[in-house]
């Protein structure tokens, strides 16, 4: 009997191994492993020694670059992430309508998603708002004078902002859902009773969208906290002009792979989860709210 | 087990990081498994398999590869598996190998982070192949030594490099200045940049603080370290302010270009001496023949600034190759060196490309191969030999992070955010905090 258990068991074990393996080498060990060593200096090179508290205490007390990389990217995903979200929003309407190419304009639409993270899109980048690049000929042509992109530390982080807004497509593609989610009597009903676009807008729209904003903007949130490549591609990885560009993590990269202080980049990392996992709770706090569930309705 | 799952975690964290880096390689599964043979003439015929890796541009892939090829023509037992990538890329790799024990038999090693490999003992003293594996009779002493680390030589110098000003005349005639002076001073230097600045000309594109800073040093006596690596070697900030002052006002006054002009230069087809709006640049003397072939115009070599330019110069191994410390064919690792330093055809290949061969004879046998360029950066090299003071001792572990903060406070410098006294105090107590670690 009890072997018949053991091995009807043994067959689920085997099912979920890939997972628990998994979960254990890429996910659990890693993040141990990186939260001692947060404690500890360590070179890469020689045994980690513990120091305690001091990689902490020196982020915040002695470390101006810190500072700035904090700054930067806070900068970054509040600037980037709502300017995101509402051109997802935007484009999303336009896309819920019923054209014939509907399908080819949403696979446009997505494609910089797919390709956005990578290098080669970072680079095209940099030629674009290059000295004579597109976008200053651009504003030449309206009569603006060019701006420095690569040279001016304000104009570079709004560049790398804007190439955060372009890859739109995923909260798009799930803002598109939600809007096909939205019964279409509700505009029936308002049309008849003289709603005009805007009312329709904000009164059904915007209200029945708001469980998908939240998890957009939950997802959009971390995303925007981890961005890296970006960065290291436009600032060739030092995260310049004066630090304009030095997101977080591209500053743990350099203080990891560069400077070789393992230790500070595992404490760096930690206080960003406890950062990001702040922030999520808080925009859970709030989502009561303004966040409105159909069921809750019929309550 | 334990440091097994270390690697494993070491390894992860790396590659969860390292989403830039990109080169075709394997991040080695194997280390070299040949024992010794016992002979010098690298006959043996047990197979061996060598890892080797090193930086550069496209062209010292080629020719390595070829020298490899070659080695394995003459030793048919050794096979050698290269990893290869761009400089940034390429200790950005080599640092978690490092941690995983998992370093490639024969590597390139750079002066900046020589200290922090052989320091940590992640190289094999040479010393003990000197004169056996690694034939050094037509090597000199300073050359050799400009490996040295405490009692140990954890790296084989390549090549020599000295500093100097490579400027197109043509250039310079558009500027509004016939010629350098053969011991040209400050004061020749800033009057000409003023000159080319009426002319619309930049007189160059500034100097690379780390290193020329560390020269200027020099020249009156002091040290950008101190003995023990574990501080400055100066104490006077004025010395920090009287260069990069000097520098900065050259910025501020359009005579050299500002940091955001800089910042437009993707390649060599924007570059400023190439496209004749530049009199020079400040560089190493290997990159000279890159530099000419870019502007495809006769070019010159001009020494460093007096006063004090004796003192100052200083001849600097372009960059090493070291055995890691966990190979397991030492040997053969120090036999392949000896050929890259001092087979004939080999360096036929390599053509002084990694610095001008250490080697006396190899050198002499060169010369009839060398283009006229290279010529010039020879004899630029056999000059500041006799006009030059030994090099400082190997840049301290840190040294990377205090050219960070160094080139960071210059960059504020020349965008005009801070003063060169502030810049001067910060530096100081930024290096200091980094340099203090190596007490």
């Amino acid at each position: 009997m009890k072997s018949l258990s053991l091995r009807n068991n043994l067959v689920g074990y085997t099912f979920i191994s890939p997972f628990v393996i998994g979960f254990l080498i890429f996910t659990l060990i890693p993040a141990a492993a990186s939260l001692y060593f947060s404690f500890t200096d360590y070179d890469l090179l020689s045994a980690p020694s513990w120091i305690g508290l001091e990689n902490y205490t020196s982020m915040f007390t002695s470390d101006d670059r810190y500072m700035q990389s904090l700054k930067v990217t806070m900068l970054y995903v509040f600037l980037g992430v709502p300017l995101r979200l509402i051109f997802a929003l935007f484009v999303a309407m336009i896309l819920n309508t019923t054209s014939k190419a509907v399908g080819l304009y949403r696979t446009v639409y997505y494609l910089p998603s797919i390709i956005g993270g990578s290098v080669a899109v970072s680079i095209m980048w940099r030629n674009l708002f290059g000295d004579q690049g597109v976008i200053n000929v651009m504003l030449n042509s309206i009569g603006i004078d060019s701006v420095r992109w690569f040279g001016d530390p304000n104009a570079a982080l709004f560049m790398l902002v804007t190439l955060s807004v372009w890859q739109f497509g995923s909260s798009m593609l799930i803002f598109l859902a939600g809007l096909k989610n939205i019964p279409t009597e509700l505009y029936e009903a308002s049309g008849v009773d003289g709603a005009g676009f805007f009312t329709k807008f904000f009164r059904i729209t915007l209200p029945m969208l708001t469980p998908i904003i939240l998890f957009n903007l939950i997802m959009q949130l971390i995303s925007a906290f981890m961005t890296f490549v970006p960065a290291y591609i436009i600032s060739k990885g030092e995260g310049g002009p004066l630090d304009g560009t030095l997101l977080y993590s591209l500053y743990l990269f350099r203080q990891a792979f560069v400077f070789f202080d393992m230790g500070y980049a595992s404490a760096m990392a930690w206080v960003m989860l406890i950062i990001v996992g702040v922030l999520t709770a808080a925009v859970f706090a709030t989502s009561k709210l303004w966040v409105h569930y159909e069921t809750e309705g019929g309550r | 087990m334990k440091k097994q799952a270390k690697k494993v975690v070491l390894a992860l964290m790396a590659s969860a990081l390292m989403l830039a880096t990109a080169c075709g390689s394997n991040a080695g599964t194997n280390s070299g498994t040949g024992t010794n043979t016992g002979t010098n003439s690298g006959g043996g015929d047990k197979p061996i398999t060598l890892r080797m890796s090193w930086w550069g541009s496209e062209t010292r892939h080629e020719y390595t590869k070829k020298v490899i090829d070659l080695y394995k023509t003459k030793n048919p037992n050794v096979t050698i598996e290269v990893e290869y990538a761009n400089y940034d890329d390429y200790w950005k790799k080599i640092a978690p190998q490092a941690a995983a024990n998992e370093l490639p038999d024969i590597m390139q090693i750079d002066t900046g982070y020589y200290a922090q490999y052989a320091g940590k003992d992640q190289l094999a003293d040479l010393t003990p192949y000197f004169g056996k594996e690694i034939d050094v009779t037509n090597i000199s002493e300073n050359a050799l030594n400009g490996g040295k680390l405490g009692d140990g030589v954890y790296g084989m110098n390549l090549g020599v490099n000295s500093l100097g000003f490579h400027y197109d005349p043509a250039t310079l005639a558009k500027a509004g200045v016939d010629s350098i002076p053969e011991n040209w001073s400050w004061d020749d230097y800033l009057s000409m940049a003023a000159k080319a600045k009426e002319n619309g000309i930049y007189i160059d594109g500034g100097m690379r603080a780390e290193v020329f800073f560390g020269y200027y040093l020099r020249t009156v006596g002091k040290k950008l370290y101190n003995e023990a690596g574990n501080g400055l070697g100066y104490e006077d900030d004025q010395l920090f302010v009287d260069f990069f002052g000097k520098l900065a006002d050259l910025v501020k006054s359009g005579a050299a270009p500002t940091p955001d002009t800089l910042a437009q230069i993707k390649g060599v087809e924007d570059d400023m001496t190439v496209k004749g709006t530049q009199v020079g640049v400040w560089q190493w003397s290997n990159q000279f023949v890159a530099l000419q072939q870019a502007v495809n115009r006769p070019m010159k070599i001009a020494s460093m600034l007096n006063p004090g330019a004796k003192e100052g110069l200083y001849l600097k191994p372009s960059m090493f190759f070291s055995i890691s410390k966990n190979s397991k064919a030492k040997e053969e690792a120090a036999k392949f060196i000896n050929f890259f330093v001092n087979d004939a055809d080999a360096n036929k290949l390599i053509l002084g490309e990694r610095g001008v061969p250490v080697s006396s004879v190899i050198k002499e046998e060169l010369k009839p191969l060398l283009s006229p360029e290279q010529v010039q950066v020879f004899d630029y090299v056999a000059w500041s030999e006799e006009n030059s003071s030994p090099m400082d001792p190997v840049d301290p572990i840190g040294a990377i992070e205090v050219f960070a903060s160094l080139k960071s406070l210059t960059e504020q410098l020349n965008y005009g955010q801070i003063s060169a006294e502030d810049a001067a105090k910060k530096f100081r107590s930024e290096a200091e905090n980094v340099l203090k670690k190596n007490k």
